[in-house]
């Protein structure tokens, strides 16, 4: 008896595509993507984030710096005059800014008074363990300058000694993120992330209503009361709208009132620009309705729904950088999350969370994931009129 | 009037005609039972006039005007009730009515009258606040009736409205769709259960591989040519009944009963007569009117569809 219950179980799960899918092929492509995008974070790369230098030094200490930052960080971009713009929308990594007091102020024995001589400034949607690495591999260079430094000028070794002499560069050396208002705390990049990839999540919640309306034939009915496609797909999705509406601000408010209270850091949305954030949120949430409404018209089964839907979402999560940040994926993996919806939402909603970023910043990506949006419509809207022959 | 001429239709990619050339007319206030075995083109026939299938090759007019355009001008005039409970099983009874009712473009105090009615004729009214999901098969039935009635049609399509029911829900909806045809809607019903179709339908059309076998009123399809009887015997063995009976007629077995179709100038009188003298004893017997269900099992030759 055992036997055939159990062989009646393996025969329901073979003739089950989607739920076979999400058993072998969804570990099979997060092991894949995950392996790849990761790929240089285990395995550090000479070039993993692009950098410009500004040496307003020009000695021979600050090209020794640059040449061994070099070695290890790959060749910098040619600097170019809008840099600090770069910055902010996140299409540089990070500039090194050697000012014109470093190398003196490498030789001196008491720091206290140097003031600050060497900046990284980043980009601010840089994640906290890239940047908090950058910034203690340029005190460790930093520091052997100044060793190599105070050992070669000093007569005696006797007189550079740790006791009485800061051996560390770093009361020399500054690190901040390039911010536009918005101090950069962990909420203030994990809110963007995880907003998108909630607003997404209407896909399963509308493909499965749906196809349930489809297979117990209210939609059909409603097509005999002639109502029309358009009127169906657009009363699907204004509610949706709406939810994702709701979404978004309970999202916000979790950062801004809940997180605090948890003992976190609170999302600041001092300075934020109110036109741009709705710009992009409602092209996330177009474009979420849009794919739910293909998918829904694609997959025949509440099962399919139930499986493809969520496994849609977390592949374009894993590729479009909310699991893992797009910076720290190899180039090529760079390139594919830019082909993920999910990924323009995310850049669009860092750079006005995080890059104080106006209207002129997110257009770009508002405009992708409107164009999706009408696609996904339109797709939908043939599929639904193909189905209903 | 409803006419259907020729309609020939055929789905993507099939080898045969779901519909082969189908032509009948419904009168307006008729009932019509439409019959046939699964697969014979009923649900095909069915999807045609609601709309949601167009017409491939052929006619289909209602009062002389092609039914495309009289459902483009009010989609309302012809309701169906599917063989599917098609409404939203997590909305309430009253909550789907009010769905369907705006669908169907009724608005304010029309709207509200009009769900009122439909519940009350499908007697509703105790659950229009229960979830649909929680009705009972019979209730679910009702009120896939109370939608289709919601924007008053001309004719309602009643597809096998009641498989699952219980005998009460059944008698309920048999006098609901009297109900509806002495207030003059046109009704086509399909069952699969002939006595329904007998005791409500004046017309029957029995359809079978997307053709009409038959077509005509109830009463003309069930005279019979040759007078028989159907009759159950008990106290005498098969084998002493079959010889008896041959006397008076082609002895056919039906089940458990017999069929004797009854030579010239013998009488059912005499038959049963000689049964008695035989020490049998007569439990049932009918004649003088055919059967639905043996019309039916004729005209489509018995073998097994799916």
């Amino acid at each position: 008896m055992l036997l055939a219950l159990m062989k009646k179980e393996l025969l329901a799960l073979s003739r089950d595509l989607h739920g076979l899918a999400a058993l072998f092929l969804m570990p099979t492509l997060f092991i894949i993507i995950m392996s790849l995008a990761l790929k240089e974070v285990y395995n550090p790369p000479v070039k993993s984030i692009s950098y410009v230098v500004e040496d307003r030094d020009g000695t021979e200490l600050s090209h020794a710096l640059l040449s061994q930052w070099q070695e290890r960080h790959g060749k910098p971009q040619e600097q170019s005059s809008d840099w600090r713009q770069q910055l902010r929308n996140g299409s540089l990594g990070y500039a090194l800014i050697i000012e014109p007091g470093f190398t003196l102020a490498l030789f001196e024995q008491n720091l206290a008074e140097q003031g600050i001589q060497l900046r990284l400034l980043t980009d601010p949607g840089m994640e906290s363990g890239a940047f908090a690495a950058t910034r203690a591999e340029l005190l460790m260079v930093a520091s052997g300058l100044r060793g190599r430094a105070l050992f070669s000028s000093a007569p005696t070794t006797q007189q550079v000694s740790g006791d009485t002499t800061d051996l560390s560069a770093e009361k020399l050396i500054e690190a901040e993120r390039l911010s536009a208002g918005t101090h950069p705390t962990s909420v203030q990049q994990n809110v963007p992330a995880w907003l998108v990839f909630g607003m997404f999540f209407v896909v399963a919640s509308i493909a499965g209503l749906f196809v349930e309306e489809r297979q117990c034939g209210a939609l059909a009915r409603l097509a005999t009361l002639g109502v029309s496609t358009r009127m169906l797909i657009l009363s699907k999705a204004l509610p949706y709208l709406g939810i994702n509406a709701i979404q978004s601000a309970l999202m916000l408010a979790v950062g801004v009132w809940l997180i605090p209270l948890l003992g976190g850091e609170a999302l600041s949305l001092a300075g934020v620009h109110w036109g741009a954030l709705l710009l992009v949120l409602l092209a996330v949430s177009l474009a979420a309705i849009g794919l739910a409404l293909t998918l829904a018209s694609v997959v025949r089964t509440q099962t399919q729904a139930a499986a493809v839907g969520p496994i849609i979402n977390v592949v374009m999560a894993a590729i479009g950088g909310v699991m893992v940040p797009k910076f720290v994926m190899p180039d090529f993996m760079q390139r594919i999350a830019e082909l993920s919806p999910m990924n323009w939402g995310l850049e669009g909603v860092l750079a006005v969370l995080l890059r104080g970023g106006e209207l002129v910043e997110v257009w770009r990506p508002a405009a992708k994931l409107g164009g999706f949006a009408l696609l996904m419509f339109i797709t939908a809207a043939l599929l639904f009129r193909r189905r209903e022959l | 009037m409803l006419s259907i001429r020729d309609l020939v239709f055929r789905y993507p990619h099939s080898e045969r005609p779901a519909l082969a050339g189908v032509s009948f007319d419904i009168q307006r206030g008729e009932v019509l039972g439409l019959l046939g075995p699964n697969g014979a083109g009923k649900t095909t026939l069915i999807a045609h006039l609601s709309g949601a299938l167009p017409v491939q090759q052929g006619e289909i007019t209602l009062d002389g005007e092609p039914l495309a355009t009289v459902r483009r001008k009010d989609p309302t005039r012809i309701a169906i009730a599917p063989q599917e409970y098609a409404f939203y099983p997590m909305l309430t009874v009253h909550e789907n009515l009010a769905c369907f009712a705006a669908a169907a473009r009724l608005s304010g105090a029309r709207k509200q009258q009009r769900i009122e009615a439909s519940l009350a004729f499908a007697q509703l009214e105790r659950y229009a606040r229960t979830r649909a999901a929680h009705l009972s098969g019979g209730l679910k039935r009702r009120l896939n009736l109370a939608i289709a009635l919601l924007p008053e049609p001309e004719m309602v399509l009643l597809d096998e409205p009641t498989v699952g029911v219980d005998p009460q829900s059944r008698a309920f909806l048999l006098d609901a769709v009297r109900t509806l045809a002495q207030y003059g809607t046109t009704l086509l019903y399909t069952s699969h259960y002939m006595e329904e179709i007998e005791a409500i339908a004046k017309h029957v059309v029995i359809i079978d591989d997307g053709k009409v076998l038959s077509a005509g009123t109830l009463d003309d399809l069930l005279r019979e040519e040759t007078p028989q009887v159907r009759l159950s015997v008990d106290a005498l063995s098969p084998e002493g009944v079959q010889p008896l009976l041959a006397r008076f007629g082609r002895v056919e077995s039906v089940g458990t009963e017999w069929l004797v179709k009854l030579l010239a100038g013998e009488t059912p009188a005499r038959l049963l007569s000689a049964i008695e003298a035989a020490g049998g004893k007569v439990r049932h017997a009918s004649f003088g009117r055919g059967n639905l269900e043996q019309l039916f099992m004729m005209l489509t030759h018995r073998s097994l569809r799916d």
